[in-house]
């Protein structure tokens, strides 16, 4: 090694977790001042080494260099002491508590009082990268993308001198990106070392200098970005070769099946989550629906579903009025829901449960017998994992012990067994890779040909450009607009995601949103609203 | 350099776990020798009389089964009412509570229904004790799900007030209070009258009470319930995620209400079969079961089966103690309780084995 020593070295890392192999000879460097993009599928292991470098986990087995020099990390402090920080995908934050409080806590060396000169010192240590922040503003405050910059500010601040980012753009715009890739850029420049971990191979050409390729477990290749294409990347990491386009089908469409005129729904807080929205699905087309994180996605998806109460505005399915209706109602009417929340247990499936169990989630109610029918059940779970290739030890097991993708899978086959006209379905690739994102686009796809509406709330808008037909933008739970797939870019999308472009009105003959063979004419529509108006104001 | 570090074990551990547990009882009762011994006591004759908890030659050996039943099925039913709302993540731990107010109406009943048919009463004891004690089930759940409570809380301090109020009532000479004999000076709480007491099928001269034998039914029972009905298939999806159940359209508060009735209401009516067996009430008659409940559905991971093998024994260690300790004059219940402390600390601890596994970190030199 005539050269500088590496910033990390790993060689001969294993791990296992009971009878999986996470990790498997594992041997991976970083140099001093580059950015190095870790790139796997689901389950390949990423996290788990990455882990093994925070402290989380001890390797069962291999050995860590630090600057040439062996170490042993078995806690997260080692860990920070060594000068490595990760920036988690799910934030470790105090919400109630200010920016710079949060770096505050956990500075030990700090004493015992609390100094007034903690704004000072922090609010220069930011500039000093470039960073826009307040550090007197309380968490709770803060949007994804300003609680990710304290994250990153927070390690710097301990001084870390490598940083790990597990999956940081899943949450950020087009533009909080580029402003997450300037201030990496600025952090290499200034001799820091960065691991970067994603799934979005556009963002790996853009920023990193090499790319370390697992796969299940396996260490295969590391590579240098701009000696190789997004192609080649996507060999190494599945293995075999791909194609690497999403399909969209002319769509075949028919007249409005779901129409949603005035909606108001509020959130968990009683705030305004969805506010005076509108729009329609057609059957045999899929409207994507973009928008930051948190800008009233969810709680639209549960309004429609039943879940949530619709403080105002209709939801015509077919010509009825479903808003306030009972969830099984919904349901049964033929409207499918499937969500996929950021720990992707939370809602639709019971973890602890087996596949079976979880299939007849929605049904076990039917007939009049006060048992439950697990042998339809069991027949229907076992024709789900073979026809969406579930990996699974068998159907009795349960939900949680399969990988995220496997999870969303049995999730998806479920809301499309039963055979809905109207499929709701959010973040349904939400952290699968590549070849279960595609069998999820193609399973979408199939239920568009077969006149389903599609309503696909989503967070990648690369893909969500190659596979709508039409994108819904949210901003703050207001409708931004409606725009064609084809007609539109990154740009327009990522503007009207943070407000700054509205084209509800940009068509003058036609707003944004209301179809022109609606269930209900016009006149029809102003009618029932001002019904309703007159009824608030009634109850007021 | 070696370091050692915990991992989950995976696989069938069934084996293992049985393996543990009867290390750790060895151990317990290891360390019970050694006090026995300086106590002068052979350890093992005790341990044979503990064991085969003073059925060996013994005349009255029917008696030691009837004592050992007395423990046996209130300790079952309480474990299995336990794990109903455990199941649903609901932590009743108001075992105790509801396990007197059900005695306590029962008794009320007896008392005041002097005269009547004997199934007439026994049965009006039941349900008296099934619905008061589900009611106050029905109100913790209320509280849980109107005001978002600590069930947690609630129900222990519940148990707090309905032990002061029955040590009230069996204190309080007043003309009000039936519940205390009237030819007695001192306040004692009364004997039923003979149509209250629970009868049984005479096998020989043993008496197997019908509480008992309905025990044994409701086992069969709830294991149905909780394994292939909707209601205790809600029950399961409750207990694993609340949003999943409201997303499939179950009504959460219903299930919890329901639930928790029928949890308390079985805990009422396991008080109601023990009043009516000992023929009386006292402060003291749960022996514990609304607490030893807990740890029963706990190490049985609250399945039906397993509480049945977990009651049976721990009920056997129980009596075991207590009939071991009477042939001994240096030995009181304090031995008996001590040895059960021991063995199940024990137990609870090699649970952690079970789960996990030592390993040493190898490090390979380069």
């Amino acid at each position: 090694m005539a050269d500088e020593p590496y910033a990390i070295e790993l060689r001969g890392i294993c791990k296992t977790f009971g009878s999986i192999k996470a990790n498997r000879n594992i041997n991976l460097t970083l140099k001093k001042g580059e950015i190095l993009a870790l790139l796997g599928e689901n389950g390949s292991g990423k996290t788990t080494l990455m882990n093994m470098l925070s402290g989380i986990y001890t390797p069962d087995a291999g050995s860590v260099f630090i600057n040439g020099a062996k170490v042993t990390i078995s806690s997260p402090e080692d860990s920070a002491k060594l000068g490595i920080g990760m920036v988690h995908q799910h934030f470790k934050l105090v919400e109630n508590f200010s920016c710079a409080d949060n770096i505050w806590i956990g500075a030990r060396d700090k004493g015992f009082l609390l100094k007034k000169d903690r704004y000072k010192i922090i609010e220069d240590m930011a500039s000093e990268f470039g960073f826009e922040i307040d550090p007197r503003k309380l968490v709770s405050m803060m949007s994804v993308s300003e609680k990710q910059t304290l994250e990153i500010l927070k390690v710097l601040y301990y001084g870390a001198s490598v940083i790990i980012l597990d999956e940081p753009t899943a949450v950020l715009t087009v533009q909080e990106t580029r402003k997450l890739f300037d201030v990496l850029r600025r952090m290499k420049e200034s001799g820091h070392s960065v691991i970067i971990i994603t799934h979005k191979l556009n963002e790996v050409m853009e920023i990193s200098d090499r790319v370390a390729v697992l796969r299940k477990g396996e260490y295969i290749d590391t590579v240098v970005t701009s000696e190789t294409t997004e192609k080649k990347l996507t060999e190494l990491m599945v293995g075999r070769k791909i194609e690497l386009n999403i399909n969209r089908p002319a769509p075949n469409k028919t007249k409005p099946l779901l129409e949603i005129r005035n909606l108001t729904v509020l959130n968990d807080e009683g705030s305004v989550a969805v506010d005076d929205l509108r729009f329609y699905i057609r059957g045999g087309e899929i409207l994507g629906v973009a928008g930051i994180a948190g800008s009233g996605q969810k709680e639209l998806c549960e309004a429609i579903a039943g879940l949530r109460h619709v403080e105002r505005g209709k939801i015509i399915h077919k010509g009825r009025n479903i808003a306030g209706l009972p969830p099984k109602t919904i349901f049964e009417a033929g409207i499918a829901f499937s969500f996929i929340p950021e720990d992707r247990l939370g809602m639709g499936l019971a973890p602890n449960m087996s596949i079976v169990d979880n299939v007849i989630l929605k049904k076990y109610k039917y007939g009049t017998s006060p048992f439950v029918d697990r042998k339809s059940g069991r027949v229907e779970a076992e024709d789900i994992v073979k026809r969406y290739e579930v990996v699974t030890t068998s159907v009795d097991a349960p939900v949680r012990q399969m990988s995220g993708g496997n999870v969303q899978k049995v999730l998806l086959g479920r809301e499309i067994n039963a055979s809905p006209n109207v499929l709701i379905t959010a973040y349904p690739v939400r952290g699968l890779d590549i070849n279960s994102s595609y069998l999820v686009y193609d399973t979408l796809n199939a239920q568009k040909a077969k006149g389903v509406g599609v309503l696909f709330v989503g967070e990648d808008l690369d893909v969500m450009m190659e596979l709508c037909d039409k994108i819904m933008v949210m901003c703050h739970g207001r409708l931004m607009g409606v725009v064609r797939a084809v007609n539109t870019n990154k740009e327009e999308l990522g503007l009207m995601m943070t407000g700054a472009l509205d084209l509800v009105n940009a068509k003058e003959d036609k707003p944004a949103g209301i179809a022109v063979d609606s269930a209900l004419t016009l006149e029809e529509w102003e009618r029932e609203i001002e019904a309703e108006d007159k009824e608030v104001d009634k109850n007021d | 350099m070696t370091k050692l570090h915990l991992v989950r074990r995976t696989g069938n551990t069934l084996l293992r776990r049985i393996i543990c547990y009867l290390a750790a009882i060895a151990i317990s009762m290891g360390i019970g020798a050694i006090l026995l011994l300086s106590l002068g006591i052979n350890p093992l004759d005790y341990y044979s009389d503990m064991l085969t908890v003073g059925l060996i030659g013994n005349k009255y050996a029917y008696k030691s089964v009837e004592g050992f039943l007395k423990v046996f099925v209130p300790l079952l039913m309480v474990s299995m009412a336990l794990a109903l709302s455990f199941k649903m993540r609901f932590w009743n731990i108001g075992g105790e509570g509801e396990f007197l107010i059900g005695a306590m109406c029962a008794a009320a009943i007896a008392y005041r229904c002097d005269g009547m048919p004997g199934p007439v009463v026994l049965i009006l004891m039941c349900l008296a004790a099934m619905i008061s004690s589900g009611l106050v089930g029905l109100a913790v759940a209320f509280l849980k799900c109107r005001f978002n409570t600590n069930e947690t809380l609630v129900t222990l301090m519940m148990n707090y007030i309905v032990l002061y109020a029955v040590k009230y009532i069996g204190e309080t000479k007043a003309p009000w209070n039936f519940f205390l004999r009237e030819d007695s000076e001192r306040p004692l709480f009364a004997k039923f009258p003979d149509n209250a007491i629970m009868p049984g099928i005479m096998i020989g001269r043993f008496n197997l009470l019908y509480s008992v034998v309905i025990s044994v039914i409701l086992t069969v029972i709830i294991y149905i319930y909780l394994k292939y009905t909707k209601q205790g298939y809600e029950i399961a999806v409750v207990g694993d995620s609340i949003n999943t159940a409201r997303y499939a359209g179950m009504k959460v508060n219903g299930i919890i209400l329901r639930t928790m009735f029928i949890s308390a209401a079985l805990i009422g009516l396991a008080g109601a079969f023990s009043a009516s067996a000992s023929a009386t009430v006292s402060p003291s008659m749960t022996n514990n079961a609304g607490w030893t409940g807990i740890v029963v559905a706990w190490l049985s991971k609250l399945s039906i089966p397993g509480i049945l093998v977990a009651a049976f024994l721990i009920s056997l260690l129980q009596y075991g103690c207590l009939a071991a300790s009477l042939s001994y004059p240096e030995i009181d219940q304090n031995f008996a309780d001590l040895m059960q402390g021991m063995i199940l600390f024990a137990v609870l601890m090699s649970d952690f084995l079970v789960t996990f596994k030592i390993v040493r970190r190898k490090e390979t030199e380069s």
